[in-house]
This record gives C-alpha cells, sequence and structure tokens, in this order.
C-alpha cells in the first residue's frame, strides 16, 4: 500500500507562499507607494524605491509567518487573525526603523536628529501600516470564504452520499427478493408430494404462491398492513416446515389488534428469513422460530425469535438488516428502532420498536 | 451382489422423493441408508459402506462436499444441488455426476445408466472437491474484526452493530460504550477492544479511551501538548494523551 507524502514541514510551507504571485503582487504595491511618495522625498526614486520594497517584502514575510505560526504555539484566547494583524502592525514601523539605520550607516543619532529622515520614516510606516492591514483584512476575508465553500462542498458530499445509500436500498429491494436456491428447493418439495399424492401438496402449493406473489417486486406495494405482512410470513414458515419438519417449530403470536396497521412491506419477512437461514438452519438440530406483536400504550414491539446458533461477534451484519432499519425510520420517523439481543439459552431475538403513532396513520 | 447407496438430505421430503424415483428407475438397487445431515452421512457411511452416495451439497454442519472428501474414492458420488450456478459449472468440468433439484426423471435415468457401468478410470477427485470447498467458503468469508459488541442492557444482553459504536471508555473495572441509543458496560478492556476492533474505524487516543472517527467532530488542541476529541451530537468531550497526541498532528 502506498504511504502517502510526509506532509510539507512548516518551513517549506513557508517558502511555497513565497511564490511569483504574492512576490509579484506586493513588487507591485511597493513601486506603486514609491511612485506616489516620491514627490515628497529628497531621495532619488530608486533608494526609496529600494526602502519601499524590502518594507513591503518584510510585510509580506512577517504575514506568511504569522499565518503559518503553528496552532499550539498560540495562546487559546490569540485568534490568528488578531495575531497577524499584531504581528504586521508592529513589522512595519520596525522594518522601516531598519532601513533608516542601515542608511545612516548605525549612527541612530544622525537618523533621530534629521527632521526629514524622521518624516520619511513616519511616511513609509504609515503608507506600509494602511497598505499592510488592508492587504493582510482582505487576505483573511478570502481564507474564510474558502473556509466556507470546503464546507459546503463537504456538505454536497454528504448529502449525495446519503442520497446514494437511499437509491442503494431501494435498489437491493427490488432486487433481492426471490432466491433461486430457495425457490428451487422448494419446488422439489412440492413436486415429491404431488408426486407420492399427498394430500400436502395442495395448501402447500397456496403458501408457495402467496410467497412468490407477495415477494415479485413488480407486484410489490410499497406498504401494506401487518396482517399482510404476517400472512407472508406465515406462508414462508410454512414451506420451510415442510422442508425440514424435524428441524423446525414456529408459532406467530401477534395482537390481532395490530393486524390493520400500515408496515412497510417484507420488513419482518427479512427478520424471519435470517432467523431461518442464519439461526435454524446451520444447526443439525434446528430450533423454534417465535414471531410475535404486542401493544405497549400507544407504541408497538414486534419481534422475532430463534433458538438456533445464535449470531457470533465477528458475523457480517447483513445489509438486510441495516437496509430494513432505514425502511423503518422512513416509514416511521426517528422513533423506529431495530434491536437484537441474545434470546435464552441460545439463538437470536430481532425487537422492533415502533413509536406511537398519530390517529391518521393508525388507520 | 446387489449394488447398494446411501442418501444424504436434509429434507426428508427429498430423501424419499429420490429413494422412489430410483426405485422405479433401478429396482435392483438397495437404498441402505439414509442421512439428515453430513455427520450422520460420514458415521453411516463407515459403518455400511454402500457403493454410492447420493449427497445433497448444502447440508447444516457438514456439507455434501466435506462428506465427499472424507468418503476419499470409497464410493461413487453423485451431488445433488438446488440452483447452484457454481456448482454446477465446476460439476461440468468435473469427473462426478450432479442432479440439480427438483430431480428430472430423464436426468436421473441418465445417471443410473452411468452408475450401473464400471466406473471409468478415476481421476483425483480431490482438486475439485477443493475448489468446490472454496466456492463454498467464499459466500460468506469470515471477518476478522469484531461486528458487534455485546452489552448487558437490563435483563437481556444486546448486541450493538459496530458502527453505532461512537467510543468505549473504561475505569478500573468496566468498560462504557456509547452508541447513539444509549450507554452500557462491557467486561472487555481496552486492550483486547483495540485487538479486535477495525483500526481503519477505532483509534484508541487514550489509555482508557477509543473512538469511532466517523463520529469525530472536531479536535481542540490544548496545552501541554494534549488535545480533547470532540464529537458528532454528544456533549462529552473524550481526552487525548500525550502518548497519542501525535496521531491528530496533521489536522
Amino acid at each position: 500500500m502506498d504511504t502517502p507524502e510526509p506532509p510539507p514541514t512548516p518551513l517549506r510551507r513557508l517558502l511555497r507562499s513565497l511564490n511569483f504571485g504574492s512576490l509579484g503582487v506586493t513588487t507591485g504595491f511597493a513601486f506603486t507607494a514609491a511612485l506616489m511618495l516620491s514627490p515628497i522625498f529628497e531621495v532619488s526614486f530608486g533608494v526609496l524605491l529600494g526602502r519601499t520594497l524590502f518594507v513591503a517584502l518584510l510585510l509580506l514575510l512577517v504575514f506568511n509567518v504569522a499565518q503559518r505560526w503553528p496552532a499550539s504555539r498560540l495562546p487559546a484566547w490569540l485568534p490568528r487573525w488578531l495575531f497577524t494583524l499584531v504581528a504586521v502592525s508592529l513589522a512595519a514601523p520596525l522594518g522601516t526603523l531598519l532601513v533608516y539605520l542601515v542608511a545612516v550607516g548605525g549612527r541612530a543619532q544622525d537618523f533621530f536628529g534629521s527632521e526629514p529622515r524622521l518624516t520619511g520614516f513616519f511616511v513609509i510606516t504609515i503608507t506600509a501600516l494602511l497598505l499592510g492591514l488592508l492587504i493582510a483584512l482582505t487576505a483573511q476575508l478570502r481564507e474564510r470564504e474558502a473556509r466556507a465553500r470546503a464546507l459546503e462542498l463537504q456538505l454536497q458530499l454528504q448529502q449525495s452520499r446519503l442520497e446514494k445509500q437511499a437509491v442503494d436500498a431501494q435498489l437491493a429491494l427490488l432486487q433481492a427478493q426471490i432466491e433461486p436456491h430457495f425457490l428451487f428447493n422448494t419446488l422439489a418439495n412440492v413436486q415429491a408430494l404431488v408426486e407420492s399424492g399427498s394430500p400436502r401438496a395442495a395448501p402447500v402449493l397456496r403458501s408457495l404462491l402467496a410467497y412468490l406473489r407477495a415477494a415479485m417486486p413488480r407486484l410489490q406495494r410499497h406498504t401494506s398492513s401487518l396482517g399482510d405482512e404476517l400472512g407472508l410470513v406465515r406462508a414462508y414458515l410454512e414451506l420451510m416446515q415442510m422442508r425440514m419438519p424435524d428441524r423446525m417449530q414456529f408459532s406467530l403470536d401477534v395482537d390481532p389488534a395490530l393486524l390493520a396497521r400500515p408496515f412497510p412491506a417484507m420488513a419482518l419477512l427479512t427478520l424471519v428469513e435470517n432467523a431461518v437461514r442464519h439461526g435454524i438452519d446451520p444447526g443439525e438440530n434446528g430450533g423454534r422460530i417465535l414471531v410475535g406483536g404486542r401493544q405497549d400504550g400507544s407504541a408497538v414491539r414486534l419481534w422475532v425469535e430463534d433458538s438456533g446458533v445464535g449470531l457470533s461477534d465477528k458475523a457480517e451484519p447483513g445489509t438486510g438488516l441495516r437496509n430494513l432499519r432505514s425502511r423503518l425510520q422512513a416509514f416511521y420517523g426517528e422513533g423506529a428502532r431495530l434491536d437484537l439481543h441474545d434470546a435464552t439459552p441460545q439463538g437470536l431475538r430481532a425487537e422492533i420498536h415502533l413509536p406511537a403513532t398519530t390517529a391518521s396513520n393508525a388507520a | 451382489m446387489t449394488t447398494t447407496a446411501l442418501i444424504a438430505d436434509d429434507e426428508p421430503l427429498l430423501r424419499e422423493h429420490l429413494q422412489r424415483q430410483l426405485a422405479q428407475l433401478w429396482p435392483e438397487l438397495r437404498v441402505v441408508a439414509e442421512a439428515r445431515n453430513g455427520r450422520e452421512a460420514i458415521e453411516l457411511f463407515d459403518e455400511l459402506t454402500p457403493d454410492i452416495a447420493f449427497l445433497d451439497v448444502h447440508m447444516p454442519g457438514v456439507n455434501g462436499v466435506e462428506v465427499a472428501r472424507a468418503l476419499a474414492g470409497r464410493a461413487r458420488v453423485v451431488f445433488v444441488t438446488a440452483f447452484d450456478q457454481y456448482a454446477v459449472q465446476a460439476f461440468e468440468q468435473g469427473a462426478v455426476d450432479y442432479l440439480v433439484k427438483p430431480i428430472d426423471p430423464d436426468r436421473l435415468a441418465l445417471t443410473v445408466q452411468r452408475l450401473r457401468q464400471p466406473a471409468a478410470v478415476a481421476s483425483s477427485l480431490s482438486p475439485l472437491l477443493d475448489a468446490l470447498a472454496q466456492r463454498l467458503q467464499q459466500q460468506a468469508p469470515p471477518r476478522q474484526h469484531l461486528q458487534w459488541i455485546r452489552a448487558s442492557v437490563g435483563a437481556s444482553v444486546r448486541l450493538i452493530p459496530v458502527e453505532d459504536v461512537v467510543y468505549l471508555r473504561s475505569d478500573e473495572k468496566y468498560t462504557l460504550v456509547a452508541w447513539p441509543g444509549g450507554e452500557a458496560l462491557i467486561r472487555k478492556t481496552i486492550r483486547e477492544l483495540a485487538d479486535e476492533l477495525d483500526p481503519n474505524r477505532f483509534v484508541q487516543i487514550h489509555r482508557s479511551v477509543i473512538v469511532a472517527l466517523p463520529h469525530i467532530s472536531h479536535v481542540m488542541r490544548g496545552n501541554n501538548e494534549t488535545a480533547d476529541v470532540h464529537l458528532r451530537g454528544r456533549s462529552e468531550v473524550l481526552p487525548v494523551s500525550r502518548s497519542y497526541v501525535h496521531l491528530f498532528r496533521q489536522m
């Protein structure tokens, strides 16, 4: 696996920031300042330009250093923009002072004693301060804009990711349903019953039809009632019991008052299929499956419990479960929950909690 | 000497049905054993040593392919499988016969005809069986990291999917696991969890704290080369100790 490039050291980042763009702009400002100030200065334009250029470049350097000053070294009460401002404000007079001291060859009294030089000092300092602060503030604004844009992009990315998830879930729902393995195994059993002339053939075929009809994506209504869903679950369990009568028993115990409630299609079936496929089927001795539902005040509890092999803590959570959770929440809101518990003495219990519905939903 | 056979299938109706079909097509064949899973198949085979074994591929515990391997060429094997595309392909290339459920009588007749002939020089079945076994395994590749955290909540043990876990924090005796729906105590230590959890998602930031990266809102540098982790949608602040603060240096 490729290791990412090590992040640039602060020094390298600083040097990178002093690119032609910023150097060019700085030189431009220095040149303009020198042009504007030359009428009031005694010294030649070239000298003046030299001074303004030096101060300008110094300010550029100080600005960039302040912007890249490591956050850990900044006291918590000092925001970076203030730090930068103070640094630039200090650098202007100090830099100009340095220029003048160099000009007088280090003889400070020649500087402080000379009126024109002092005036020059103040003029350049003030010009530098004004221009410097103006540029610093503009840079801050641009950075804030850039950050806002980055955040917006991130939010957009998140949004499109959520949309993609929703689309994927819908697609999975459309494609999932009838597993060939299940279908052909069941048909083989039906064939056995038919050829042996068993009277069980007819009711089994009815269950199979009920299951297939409900499981065909194109024929699916997006919502059905809990009663419809239980009919589907019963058909499935009857088929599975025909196939493995010695290894599976089941019982359905749902409060009749709940049957009229709207319920997302195939939702409970997902849990029952998981219970059979991953709980009961892998075990040589199988187990039993309980499907139940009760009112809890005005909320509803539904459960599918199996006494099978249980869930290993390294077992891949199926996309079925994840999708089911999203579907329940899309249908009932954030209050809908899907929880898994260990069943005692063994097996798994999946519980759906539906929050209290408003009168209009309950019909 | 009559030819004997064993039928193994976890679905009793299908065992009976195959037996009836064989009785029609090959009345001299004696089915001496019916097994309902792979383990039973091997036991009965060792006891009765039939000449032919009809093996359902998909059986609980030990599956049909593993039974065939255990038989190691001591009997002629016919696999019976529902619509398993990969298996059918494998069989077509291999020197072993197969039947697809629901079993078509004409196809079974063909199989019976082949079985009645003396066995052709059998090339080793092992490579085919190995490939099949691998395919069966691939259907559910084992994961090496924890996918669920088991925590006692009230009277029951709750299974919390690892993608819901926000952070884990231990005190002297127990570890607290926090997820959007609540919190619970578990017995696993931070060290055990650090080993078993996916390191691409979970990061240890302190001797007693592990946090899930997607739930981090931002990290604030503090004094003394420590930092604090702030979480999305939660008020807790998790400490990053000095030994782990280097993980956030890039931010």
